[in-house]
């Protein structure tokens, strides 16, 4: 097991902004007032202007490296290939956070570019454990994972997602990267209490939050809600991320937009905005240090 | 209940258009036809991987219309989806795919302009690599000259084409002269595409310099590649190509056949051998 000193990365907490590639220009230009970017891991795995530009931006923000493809969820072994890339990457840019994703993307040679839902049970918890316990002692680093957006459920899958997380992290060490956004569309899409799902994270685990905006779709005349990355983020995900700062305490924020990609300063003001909503956190949590 | 693997097969199959019903089983329907909750996620799965394809093919998109790309690009991905998780490595069959697809017949130049959108993504992400030092070049002994093999820097490729593709490229590009025509009787081209401190550039080459450095791709060593030069342009000037490629700092190793004096792995800087 791995100490997971990395939870602590940024004391005090503040919040970090999606880095796509239509923005590298202005941000290296104008470097605007912001804790953390947090970038795609995959997109800076190839050698050139990509991943030179990362490495100058780094000299000036903390850098969140957020992959997509290690299928820590998925049912073949690690693809040690993309496993010793991201390793090269991280011994480069030297990230404050890693993080990865609940989830599968592929398998038997097919890689779909999705985080694909698993069923929650007791050998998957087993299994995932042990892929996430192989990356971090590969990256020698804890890593984070994100809870995916949901849009199914298996009939067999005894565990909920808090427990499933919950245990990861106990067996692990992993931390948890908690996207409230994710929360609220799932919960949504299930009919499920997204409070309950706050209640039922462990307060010491969470090392990130991400706030997202989502779409409104309409499958078959029932409403489903889906994790576009694509607007501002929703006042329901604000207010949870409000109630989700009271639990968990001040944690880093990253607010990510990645379709209909706004200019640089709306995803700015939306930074803005959670930061003051983490000011206001620290500020109970002073006042209950000081009681 | 299917094992792991067999479930993530049943979806996979379902994703790429295959039958449904072994995934839709394992489904809890929630108010939903499973093949309902199954179709939001291959909705995505397509929408970004013919983002994806479309971020690598541009010229194509423009050639062929964004609505008959994304038709062709969605027979693609059902065929061929990406082998690991980098999309800027996805696509490389994409030429060969439209080369024979059935659509696309008339526009016979189509699949090689697809190729030279697709050399210029891959030189644009190839790898880094340390450039060799000319020095060392001077510091082998002449008789040994003949037998070295130049390592050529990982973003260069070379195209060759009946048709006058990068005219074609170029009259496609944001804020070109949308009177221009190309004529598609102006012939063939040899091109070299590659990564250079500004970013991808590609020039066309003359029938020797193509020969030239084709040889080098393929292993040859300095001597066999001047033949080939030569065999295809008498007038081939050695010493100007060699130049060429040590000033725009494209030569990344160097060794000589005979091993004794092989400089070492391909990242590896060389270093001058002791006189």
């Amino acid at each position: 097991m791995i100490a997971c000193d990395e939870r602590s990365a940024f004391t005090p907490a503040h919040v970090g902004v999606g880095l796509r590639a239509p923005h590298i220009a202005e941000v290296m230009a104008t470097r605007p007032a912001i804790a953390f970017l947090e970038v795609h891991t995959e997109n800076y795995l190839g050698g050139g202007p990509a991943v030179a530009g990362l490495e100058r931006l780094r000299h000036d923000y903390a850098v969140s490296l957020h992959g997509v493809g290690l299928s820590l969820g998925g049912a073949d072994p690690l693809d040690r290939r993309h496993l010793m890339r991201v390793k090269g990457l991280v011994e480069r840019i030297q990230p404050a956070l890693v993080s990865e994703h609940l989830a599968w993307s592929g398998g038997g040679g097919a890689y779909l570019n999705h985080l694909l839902p698993l069923p929650y049970d007791e050998s998957r918890l087993e299994a995932t454990s042990r892929r996430i316990e192989q990356v971090q002692e590969t990256l020698g680093r804890a890593i984070l994972v994100e809870n995916p957006a949901r849009y199914l459920r298996f009939r067999h899958s005894p565990i909920s997602e808090p427990e499933f997380l919950s245990a990861l992290a106990r067996r692990t060490g992993c931390g948890i990267l908690l996207d409230v956004n994710n929360v609220y569309v799932s919960s949504y899409n299930f009919d499920e209490d997204p409070h309950a799902y706050l209640d039922a994270m462990p307060t010491g685990a969470i090392g990130e939050i991400h706030v997202a905006g989502h779409a409104t779709n309409d499958a078959d005349g029932r409403t489903i809600l889906i994790d576009d990355h694509g607007a501002c983020v929703a006042e329901p995900v604000w207010d949870l991320y409000g109630r989700a700062l009271a639990r968990f305490g001040p944690v880093p924020t990253l607010v990510e937009w990645d379709t209909n990609l706004p200019e640089l300063t709306v995803l700015l003001d939306e930074a803005a905005r959670a930061e003051r909503f983490l000011r206001g956190a620290q500020g109970r949590e002073r006042r209950v240090v000081a009681a | 209940m299917s094992s792991p693997r067999e479930l993530e097969r049943d979806f996979a199959t379902a994703i790429l258009g295959g039958p449904d019903e072994a995934i839709a089983g394992q489904i809890q329907g929630d108010g939903l036809e499973p093949a309902a909750r199954i179709a939001v996620y291959r909705h995505h799965v397509f929408v970004t991987l013919t983002e994806a394809l479309e971020a690598t093919y541009p010229v194509i998109v423009r050639l062929v219309d964004r609505r008959f790309f994304a038709y062709a690009a969605d027979g693609y991905i059902r065929r061929n989806p990406p082998v690991g998780p980098c999309l800027f490595e996805y696509g490389e069959s994409f030429a060969d795919f439209l080369a024979a697809f059935p659509p696309c017949r008339d526009l016979a130049y189509l699949a090689d302009v697809a190729r030279l959108e697709w050399a210029m993504n891959r030189a644009l992400h190839a790898e880094d690599a340390v450039t060799l030092d000319p020095r060392w070049l001077s510091a082998v002994p002449p008789d040994e000259l003949a037998r070295l093999k130049l390592r050529l820097h990982p973003s260069l490729s070379l195209l060759e084409s009946p048709w006058p593709i990068d005219q074609i490229w170029r009259a496609n590009q944001p804020g070109a002269d949308l009177e221009a025509t190309v004529s598609l009787d102006a012939g063939g081209v040899r091109l070299e595409i590659c990564r250079l401190e500004d970013g991808v550039v590609f020039r066309p080459m003359t029938p020797g310099t193509y020969a030239f450095e084709r040889a080098f791709a393929t292993g040859l060593d300095l001597q066999r590649a001047m033949e080939a030069a030569r065999s295809a342009d008498p007038s081939f000037d050695l010493t100007h190509a060699l130049r060429e490629l040590l000033d725009r700092e494209l030569i990344v190793g160097a060794s000589a056949s005979a091993p004794s004096i092989d400089n070492g792995g391909p990242r590896c800087k060389p270093t001058p051998r002791p006189c």
